[in-house]
């Protein structure tokens, strides 16, 4: 049978009082969670097409059964891996999070078959693993506004000189919307208000995250039929989505004459582009998982 | 650490050998981190293959160990390029620059380690 277990919120917890390893759980745990939270519904999405019992537990694992889990944090899970190994005929995973890059060749060599978020170079032409989008937020929904009220929108932190350029180049484009944050994750807008603003909006300005170029804020602008506007460094887009419509800049002042000069018909062609792109893109991904599951 | 290196990769770089200062840079290990010419080398690269901004957070960091003219002067040499003029010339005045620099740091919630 083939299974499906989410895994990210289950983070090893160790009987110690040095403070370094008791820090690296707490942020395990809280990304694990985090994970859970915001990214069932996109996973769930490109599991569409499988077949799968949903199970809460290894314990619920028997012998032969195809595991397809959801992970994170997975330097601690060696000896976890081991085991479901000896038991599973196959094991799928769904690595999430791992925005840094750490090595995860041990826990991958586990297993038959690796989709993971956050994609690097040894990673885009890998036999064994995949890289997916990271996804939108769980609850984000496209309120199909026949009016779209906003020419641009950012909300997020921010943190470095793009962000702060992005805001010094577009604050005098208007109408926009902007909801500044002083750390990732806190004092958000709602997921509500965000599928609210975003179905209201034309472009989306999509800056590199800290760590990493993906944000989910390239995904939630694709789901609400927006236009991304992404950072072209290291044409880390085009490496991994090789077709994207998206529009690229090197430097924010060069989508001013887009956000400002575009008409209603070059901005209504480029939103159906990426649309249709993104629902292909998504349908062939969901194809191309269920092939490598039951093969 | 070891000097020298540093003067190799500036030379590569002024040779516009870029991909192989690119190389040299990055075999450099984590003694280099705090260095201000380390720092100062690696913005140069990112600004010659036009990563403006990974260039910027990089000389920005550059000052919180080191005050240093050139690393003021290509801050202000990238914000030119960006188009925010105000910001450049601010920079490129040593009277302005350290209260703009300051005032920048205090936006950028991810760069400044220090209590200004």
């Amino acid at each position: 049978m083939i299974k499906l277990l989410w895994n990210t919120h289950n983070q090893k917890k160790t009987n110690t009082k040095n403070k370094d390893i008791q820090s690296k759980e707490a942020v395990d745990y809280k990304w694990g969670t985090y994970h859970k939270k915001h990214s069932d519904v996109w996973i769930y999405e490109i599991l569409k097409k499988v077949k799968y019992d949903l199970i809460d537990s290894d314990e619920k694992l028997e012998n032969g059964d195809t595991l397809i889990i959801v992970d994170s944090s997975l330097e601690n899970k060696i000896e976890f891996y081991d085991r479901l190994k000896l038991v599973c005929s196959k094991i799928m995973l769904f690595h999430l999070g791992d925005e840094a890059g750490l090595d995860q060749s041990k826990i991958y060599k586990s297993c038959n078959y690796v989709w993971r978020t956050f994609c690097s170079n040894k990673y885009f032409e890998n036999q064994q693993v995949k890289c997916i989008p990271i996804g939108y937020k769980s609850g984000l929904k496209n309120k199909k506004k026949s009016e779209r009220k906003y020419k641009w929108a950012f909300t997020g932190t921010p943190h470095k000189s793009s962000r702060h350029d992005l805001l010094y180049q577009f604050s005098d484009i208007e109408p926009f919307f902007c909801h500044k944050t002083q750390k990732f994750n806190e004092k958000i807008i709602s997921v509500e208000e965000m599928s609210e603003v975003l179905s209201s909006t034309k472009f989306v300005p999509c800056p590199n995250g800290f760590f990493h170029p993906e944000t989910y804020r390239v995904y939630e602008a694709l789901e609400c039929e927006c236009i991304p506007i992404v950072e072209n460094a290291y044409n880390y887009y085009d490496r991994l989505f090789p077709d994207n419509p998206f529009i690229k800049v090197n430097k924010w002042a060069d989508a001013r004459p887009i956000i400002q000069g575009w008409d209603e018909d070059e901005i209504k062609k480029k939103q159906n582009e990426c649309k249709n792109w993104w629902n292909k893109y998504k349908i062939e991904l969901q194809e191309s998982i269920n092939k490598k599951v039951i093969q | 650490m070891n000097r020298d290196k540093l003067k190799n990769i500036e030379k590569l770089i002024g040779n516009k050998k870029i991909d192989l200062a690119q190389i040299e840079i990055s075999k450099l290990g984590p003694e280099f981190f705090k260095d201000s010419e380390y720092l100062y080398l690696r913005s140069k690269i990112f600004f010659i293959n036009k990563l403006y901004y990974i260039a910027l957070d990089t000389l920005l960091i550059a000052l919180e160990f080191e005050e240093n003219e050139k690393v003021y002067n290509l801050i202000s040499k990238i914000y030119g390029i960006l188009g925010n003029k105000e910001l450049s010339k601010k920079v490129a005045n040593p009277e302005l620059r350290l209260n703009a620099i300051v005032s920048l740091k205090s936006e950028l919630t991810g760069i400044s380690q220090k209590e200004n």
